[in-house]
């Protein structure tokens, strides 16, 4: 689908703010520390909630003893699985696979754990220093069982059971047929091999969990406060849980101090914390500390791949097969099955497969689960189709850059299909590459490793030509709508309130939908507020996550601003004494067609409409109005991403001396936004590529349980990037917007990965698994007799 | 985790393999414990602080003697919880008449789980052989009088 | 993430220390900067009844000339000493730890003595300490005594500083620029994998190197130091020399290094801590 005259916005963007490098509005308060976390909420009479976790992966529940904790002064209570599961309901998952089999997620553990942090009781008290002090006095005997760890073994017929009421350790399994694929491999010159392995991740929002729950009992109605990134998800999930109708409840993400996927989701404690507000009639409240968020927040990534790869000697790629294993954890939380089949969906990249077939296996293991984290199956997704491109280049002595253009479309044959069935919306992907080859002064790159490799040094230059899917997407294809909502409303004074039914948490919308409306509306930013994130304000929405926000919140603003502008002119018709037909709409102002002196701006129309003394016949006072923004299509940005290192062969150590970025998100709104989310995402992939690893041991104890053992980059372990981009315009909404909060992500671990190999290649060395630390990197080089 | 360590002691194997059995000698020679009781013909209830300088947790648990071959061989399991997590060990001990005295081999296993595991892993292998190497040093004292 | 119930004292003289620490004996624990002692407590694994912080106490901070050495008072900062033009001219092995300690936060906050007492297997002042032959002086309830250095940091996380006892000061020599300290470190907690001190005299054809990171407790390379009395440095005799670098000690192993590697690292790091040190004079 191409943007066309019929669904090209009517309304012309006038001021330029669309376009422009902007300061966020939503800074000063963040960076003076007068925002409001759901921490800094003051609300009176608050109890504190303090969860006791279990220590062990694996273990059934002997007894709980709580009364010398309850004897403790300022402790309002101490609740068990026992106290509240028959009276919570489980842990929903949106997106269950069928024929999967999902266990039972009570809200506290029943009568056994599965998985270290598995909150087991909790404890209410006056102040939160009691509520600790009384995890301390809780006796809990368990009995420890062997643990499900390696998702490999799991899989092995004597293996213990993770859930032994499942009979199996495999959770679920999904395959994707794509095309030929046997008729595809007949015709190879060559089959390739690689086993290629996604390490587990652990997100680390710079602020852990937390909610408030405050019940009114005149009401019978319910307020959370929570750090999410899903309040209207929430709203709609939650009632069932605490058995209460769903106009009864009000969730308001306050302040979000980042999300990454991991508040995408209902958790027990939210469920926990909203059931004890109601049965103690007072409010609860609940912060969460580093460790039971490094152990009980949902972790992402952990796939093992083995594919084969069917190639012919000029380079082409003909077809995958992929068979995945995904190590989902022990419980389904909100997504946890659907993120790695978009791995499987987006596995051709940005190439003309013929085809390409899919077999995932999802696992249950005695870990957390996994779920959905900045990327979500699509990192993963672009790793392994570009390792597998740099594979094929090697192997057959080509130029990896020419093995990538000579499996990509060209820009004319888009709206592209690929072999795993989706429609590809646009995408010049040779423009992007050429830019960022030309910005990384790619000729000049390759003599310095030439040069570097003569001197003796582990010289490597990696890129990724990256896609993905993002703005998801259709509501036919998502778990349960996937349209955004937008309000816009022209007050009486002619100020604007614009409302979103996204939830930016960090991503800047406050700025960027205030930049389109004053555009659009022709008014000054500063006349505008936008509002977000609680549902009594924003009564519909679809919330933030997987890059949706402004391609989709954005269009709705879009569509609701047109129809005000329609409004608008039938009154200004009726005030001008002209027809609707005679008015011009113009940086603000309706005039009849020609008379621009005789203009009415919105404050004059706005008050017109709301005092309502002069309206034409039929009209309906106010000028205000919201709409649902269906899109016909996910967007597909991509991008090219460039990287120099250098290892140091004694100490394995990978040092990042170049780092060139070219990211095609469609139209930008707000390039300075834009940057922001390209460093971020290529920051998380600079981590996820040499340091990030979460770790269990083979009892299932979570070793990098902090960070002093969990490596997440510093500002000095992000190298100076150099960042472009293309545009090429999203015929998926009005906007022409594509997503750019995951790009980073996805674009940038593979063309890290492509340049460690490179410079571990003179050595013979084919391929090594993330992360590089300096031990793996070091014993890959010993293997291969390199001089230590 | 898992250690190997030889020891050498100037007493006869009967003499190492009946204090191995004793809690009044157990409870001298393993630092920090606080109690060691017999209660039943293999099992001992057990107290024991363990850490190092000021990061200490108390674990309350219990030793039991899974296998013994006097004077030969024993192996001792033990497992306790405190409020930093939970400890499991398991030492297999073989004692051999060497010279005038003894050599004893103790080959063991440990586990550790909660907040040790979670924060302190790094330093679970060097206190756990810190731990045997202090334990087999005072039982020498103790053996040679 | 809330320590457990404390008495808290802030003593304005040392005495005053002191004597608090007698009162409460076992059930106390000083504080200097807290970088240590307040993440411990927070995770309950260190739980004092009493916290005796020392952290106004002018006379501990300190940096002087004194008898031919340089004595630093024990509450002097990471960044005290990092930017100590004193330091910098006389002893500039000890800048250029500080330099490389944790971040700037940590730096300015973190102390000497408290790190040095504290006795991290991979804190980076043990390393200059050994390499520098430090004196420790320690007063308690019985007086005043000076420690050496070999002596001053016992085992894992123990130093020579009994309960009751405050260290007070460390004295370090003057040294030719000939000195270096190299580090590769944890990723995530920015600790030492390895962290190499040398001190090299060329006159005297002697060096120092010690060892952090690698072991239970920092280490002289005795056997690399032994190679190299009496020879000129070249790249040659510092390569041979640092081979020996990991001998005769028990390397640490954890998720983030193994010790086989660790050794390895004791290695590289020692030959690449006396070239530079070597370089500069």
């Amino acid at each position: 689908m191409t943007v066309t005259t019929e669904n090209a916005p009517k309304v012309k963007a006038s001021q330029g703010y669309f376009g422009r490098a902007m300061k966020r509005v939503e800074d000063p308060r963040l960076i003076k520390g007068i925002a409001t976390y759901v921490d800094d909420l003051k609300i009176p009479g608050v109890l504190h909630a303090e969860f006791v976790r279990s220590p062990h992966a694996n273990a059934k529940i002997k007894s709980i003893k709580t009364d010398t904790a309850k004897k403790l002064q300022g402790v309002v209570g101490i609740f068990t699985g026992a106290d509240v599961n028959d009276k919570v309901g489980t842990i929903p998952c949106a997106s269950p696979i069928p024929g999967g089999k999902s266990p039972e997620h009570t809200v506290l553990a029943g009568a056994r754990v599965y998985f270290v942090g598995h909150p087991v009781a909790v404890v209410v008290a006056e102040t939160r220093t009691i509520a600790r002090d009384a995890l301390d006095l809780i006796e809990v005997d368990y009995e420890p069982l062997p643990a499900v760890i390696d998702p490999e073994k799991a899989l092995e017929k004597d293996s213990p059971l993770t859930h032994p009421e499942l009979g199996t350790n495999v959770a679920f399994t999904w395959s994707l047929p794509g095309g030929d694929v046997d008729g595809a491999f007949k015709e190879a010159d060559s089959v390739l091999k690689l086993r290629i392995i996604h390490p587990r991740l652990t997100p680390m929002a710079i602020e852990p969990r937390g909610c408030a729950a405050s019940w009114h009992a005149g009401e019978s109605s319910l307020t959370l406060w929570t750090s999410t990134q899903i309040p209207h998800l929430v709203r709609t999930l939650l009632p069932g849980l605490i058995r209460i109708p769903e106009n009864k409840l009000r969730v308001v993400a306050p302040e979000v101090g980042g999300g990454f996927g991991s508040k995408l989701n209902l958790y027990a404690e939210e469920a926990v914390v909203s059931h004890l507000a109601m049965r103690l009639d007072r409010p609860v409240k609940w912060i969460e500390g580093r460790r039971e968020n490094a152990a009980a927040t949902t972790h992402g990534r952990d796939q093992i791949a083995d594919n084969e790869i069917a190639i012919q000697k000029d380079g082409t790629v003909l077809a995958i097969r992929s068979k995945i294993i995904a190590d989902v954890g022990s419980y389904w939380q909100l997504l946890t099955p659907a993120i790695p089949t978009l791995t499987g969906l987006m596995l051709c990249g940005c190439y003309k497969l013929k085809a390409v077939r899919v077999d995932l296996t999802g696992v249950h293991t005695n870990k957390m689960s996994t779920d959905a984290y900045r990327g979500a199956g699509r990192p993963e997704a672009a790793y392994m189709i570009e390792r597998v491109m740099d594979l094929v280049a090697s192997e057959l002595g080509l130029d990896p850059v020419e093995v990538r253009l000579k499996n990509m479309p060209e820009s004319t044959e888009f709206p592209f299909t690929t072999a795993t069935g989706l429609l590809y919306d646009s995408g010049n992907y040779q423009d992007a590459l050429e830019k960022a080859q030309e910005l990384a002064e790619w000729p000049k790159l390759i003599k310095e490793r030439d040069a570097a490799r003569k001197a003796g040094r582990l010289f490597g230059i990696g890129l990724s030509t990256y896609v993905e899917i993002c703005a998801l997407g259709p509501s036919k294809t998502m778990a349960a709508g996937g349209w955004e909502w937008g309000c816009v409303r022209i007050e009486i004074s002619g100020k604007v309130t614009v409302i979103t039914g996204a939830t930016p948490h960090g991503q800047g919308q406050e700025t960027s939908f205030a930049q389109i409306a004053a555009d659009w509306l022709g008014v000054p930013i500063e006349d505008i507020v936008v509002l977000r994130g609680d549902t009594a304000t924003a009564h519909f929405g679809r919330d933030t996550y997987g890059s949706r926000a402004t391609a989709l919140g954005g269009s709705a603003i879009v569509m609701s601003i047109e129809k005000i502008v329609e409004k608008a002119k039938t009154l200004a018709a009726a005030l001008l004494k002209s027809t609707p037909k005679e008015i011009e709409f113009k940086n603000g102002k309706f005039f009849v067609n020609g008379d621009g002196k005789n203009a009415l701006g919105w404050g004059q129309l706005a008050s017109e409409a709301y005092i309502a003394k002069n309206l034409p016949p039929g009209f309906e006072p106010g000028l205000e109005a919201s709409s649902f923004f269906e899109p016909p299509n996910c967007t597909f940005p991509f991008g090219t991403h460039i990287v120099a290192v250098d290892v140091d062969r004694e100490t394995g150590q990978v040092s990042i001396l170049k780092y060139i970025a070219v990211d095609d998100c469609g139209k930008q709104v707000n390039p300075l936004l834009i940057e922001g989310q390209v460093q971020g995402g290529i920051a998380q992939s600079v981590g996820a590529a040499l340091m990030e690893n979460t770790v269990y041991d083979e009892n299932g104890q979570l070793l990098t349980g902090e960070f002093m053992d969990y490596a997440i980059p510093r500002a000095k372990d992000i190298p100076d990037f150099i960042l472009g981009s293309t545009e090429t315009p999203s015929p998926s909404n009005p906007l022409g917007v594509k997503g750019v909060g995951e790009a980073g992500t996805i674009g940038a671990t593979p063309a890290i990965a492509n340049a460690v190999v490179d410079a571990l290649s003179p050595l013979g060395i084919r391929h090594l698994d993330l992360p590089f630390t300096p031990e793996r990197v070091w014993r890959a080089i010993q293997e291969k007799g390199g001089r230590s | 985790m898992k250690l190997a360590a030889t020891y050498v002691f100037r007493a006869l194997p009967e003499k190492v393999f009946a204090a191995l059995i004793d809690p009044a000698i157990l409870q001298k020679c393993i630092e920090g414990c606080e109690k060691m009781e017999k209660t039943g013909e293999d099992t001992y209830d057990a107290n024991i602080k363990i850490g190092v300088a000021g990061i200490k947790g108390s674990y309350v648990g219990k030793v039991r003697i899974e296998e013994k071959k006097p004077p030969e061989s024993i192996t001792l399991q033990a497992e306790g919880k405190g409020g930093p997590g939970w400890v499991k060990g398991t030492a297999r001990i073989q004692i051999s008449p060497e010279g005038e005295g003894s050599e004893l081999e103790c080959e063991s296993e440990g586990q550790v789980g909660g907040l040790i595991a979670q924060v302190g892993s790094r330093l679970v292998e060097a206190v756990g052989k810190k731990m045997q190497d202090e334990f087999f040093r005072k039982l020498g004292k103790y053996l040679e009088g | 993430m809330i320590p457990a119930a404390f008495d808290y004292f802030r003593p304005s003289t040392l005495d005053e220390a002191l004597g608090l620490l007698v009162k409460h004996g076992e059930d106390a624990k000083v504080l200097a900067g807290g970088h240590s002692l307040i993440p411990a407590m927070k995770l309950r694994l260190s739980q004092p009844k009493v916290v005796v912080d020392i952290g106004r106490i002018g006379d501990l901070r300190s940096i002087g000339e004194r008898d031919g050495k340089i004595a630093i008072g024990a509450l002097t900062t990471h960044f005290e000493i990092e930017s100590s033009d004193l330091l910098l001219r006389s002893c500039p092995l000890l800048p250029e730890v500080a330099g490389q300690i944790g971040d700037v936060q940590v730096r300015n906050k973190g102390t000497i003595g408290g790190s040095c007492v504290h006795a991290d297997p991979a804190g980076d002042w043990p390393a200059a300490m050994l390499a520098l032959d430090a004196e420790f002086e320690i007063t308690g309830p019985r007086g005043s005594r000076t420690v050496a250095a070999n002596d001053f940091f016992v085992d894992m996380l123990t130093s020579a500083v009994e309960s009751g006892e405050i260290l007070k000061s460390i004295r370090v020599p003057v040294t030719p620029k000939t000195v270096a300290y190299v580090k590769i470190a944890q990723k995530a907690s920015g600790f030492a994998l390895a962290g190499v001190a040398a001190v090299v005299d060329k006159a005297q054809k002697s060096v120092a190197v010690a060892v952090t990171g690698v072991a239970a407790k920092a280490y002289r390379a005795a056997g690399a130091e032994s190679s190299l009395r009496g020879l000129d440095l070249s790249a040659a005799t510092i390569a041979t020399a640092a081979q020996k670098a990991a001998n005769g000690i028990d390397p640490l192993s954890d998720i983030h290094a193994s010790a086989e590697f660790r050794a390895h690292l004791a290695r590289v790091q020692t030959k690449r801590a006396l070239e530079l040190a070597a370089s500069r004079g």
